[in-house]
């Protein structure tokens, strides 16, 4: 929902399916989205040192060591923030039903604590 | 900025890229309250808990459990430390939490408490759990080792709660909306406490910590109106939601 509020503002296209692992599409405004999208896949593959080593120079070589260090920096928030929120079993505040249906989010089994 | 009287963690002196130094110095503040006495641990207690977060990633019984159609059938014990000073629930709290988290269920936390874990001090374990986690996640992704843990500092918890909770939402209590004043007033402001903020608040200082850690991370709470990106920043608010979306999809986080 942030993402397409962000675009929206910046009045920039998006394709949001890349979140869900779709491959990012050329004429997505987000710049190094594929890079950015790879290496958090590397992260989140935590058992592959050597994937995620190639990731992050790969973004590095063309986005900059700044952006990796800020990268890291989202997708270590992001693995804290799932975790309080599956932990306490917290409903969304506001749910937007097509980017649950795009997403397929109700597959999710910390659906149910949104009554999903 | 937090104040470190001197900076002896996070220094990144070995790191092949420049770190930010208000990460590295937030992280050392973190570091220090890991090592004190929190409101229903001791410092020993809560650097236990940490060392546990590094021993669930390799942990046999969580990757069978994971891989488990329920991870409520399945029997075992964790590659705990030890000599732990932690019992055989909060060991696998820590577990759960780091290994196994989109299936945690309101059985599973009230059975915790039924068998006698607080539920604050279940809270207080989240926050601190989340926080190393997120910390190591942050060294690893950079290819960094984690940082050393701290010695714990002497003292007792405080057993602080705060004055007003209610447990309306989720699985534990959190400070009402529009609850959140005298000593608490700091946790957000006007009553536009989101779930996410309010999760950890019958435990104050663990959403005090958490908005610390994000603001360096990700984007200060008052930061995150801002759609377009924090100039100090090198990625800009939609490069910042797509690598966080990505992350929370893999992690099947519906929130």
């Amino acid at each position: 929902m942030m993402l397409r509020a962000s675009a929206h503002v910046q009045n920039k296209k998006i394709d949001i399916t890349a979140i869900a692992g779709d491959p990012v599409t050329a004429d997505s405004d987000i710049e190094f989205g594929e890079e950015l999208i790879a290496f958090a896949e590397a992260v989140l593959a935590p058992s592959d040192d050597a994937s995620l080593a190639l990731a992050r120079a790969r973004l590095g070589r063309v986005a900059g060591d700044a952006v990796v260090v800020d990268a890291a920096g989202v997708i270590a928030n992001f693995q804290r923030m799932v975790r309080i929120a599956d932990s306490t079993g917290i409903p969304v505040d506001s749910l937007d039903e097509t980017i649950r249906d795009s997403l397929n989010l109700s597959d999710f089994p910390s659906a149910a604590n949104s009554g999903q | 900025m937090h104040e470190t009287k001197q900076m002896t963690h996070f220094t990144y002196e070995d790191s092949t890229v420049a770190v930010r130094t208000d990460i590295g110095e937030t992280y050392s503040w973190f570091w220090q309250r890991l090592a004190s006495p929190g409101s229903w641990w001791t410092g020993a207690e809560r650097i236990a808990l940490a060392a546990e977060v590094r021993r669930a990633t390799d942990c046999q019984f969580c990757g069978q459990r994971k891989n488990a159609l329920s991870p409520y059938t399945l029997s075992g014990a964790h590659d705990a430390a030890p000599a732990s000073p932690l019992n055989d629930d909060a060991i696998d709290a820590v577990h759960r939490i780091v290994t196994d988290q989109s299936r945690i269920t309101q059985a599973w936390v009230d059975g915790l408490v039924e068998r006698g874990m607080r539920i604050e001090a279940y809270v207080e374990l989240v926050g601190l759990v989340v926080a190393v986690f997120s910390i190591d996640e942050f060294n690893r992704a950079l290819g960094l080792a984690p940082e050393a843990l701290p010695g714990p500092i002497a003292g007792k918890p405080t057993g602080y709660c705060p004055d007003h909770t209610d447990s309306e939402t989720g699985f534990v209590p959190m400070i009402p909306r529009n609850k959140a004043v005298g000593a608490e007033a700091d946790l957000w402001a006007g009553g536009r406490g989101a779930n996410v903020l309010r999760a950890l608040s019958s435990v104050p200082d663990a959403v005090r910590d958490w908005k610390s850690i994000s603001a360096v991370q990700y984007l200060s709470v008052e930061g995150m109106a801002n759609m377009i990106g924090d100039p100090d920043r090198a990625i800009n608010r939609m490069q910042m939601e797509l690598v966080a979306g990505r992350v929370s999809a893999i992690n099947q986080c519906f929130y």
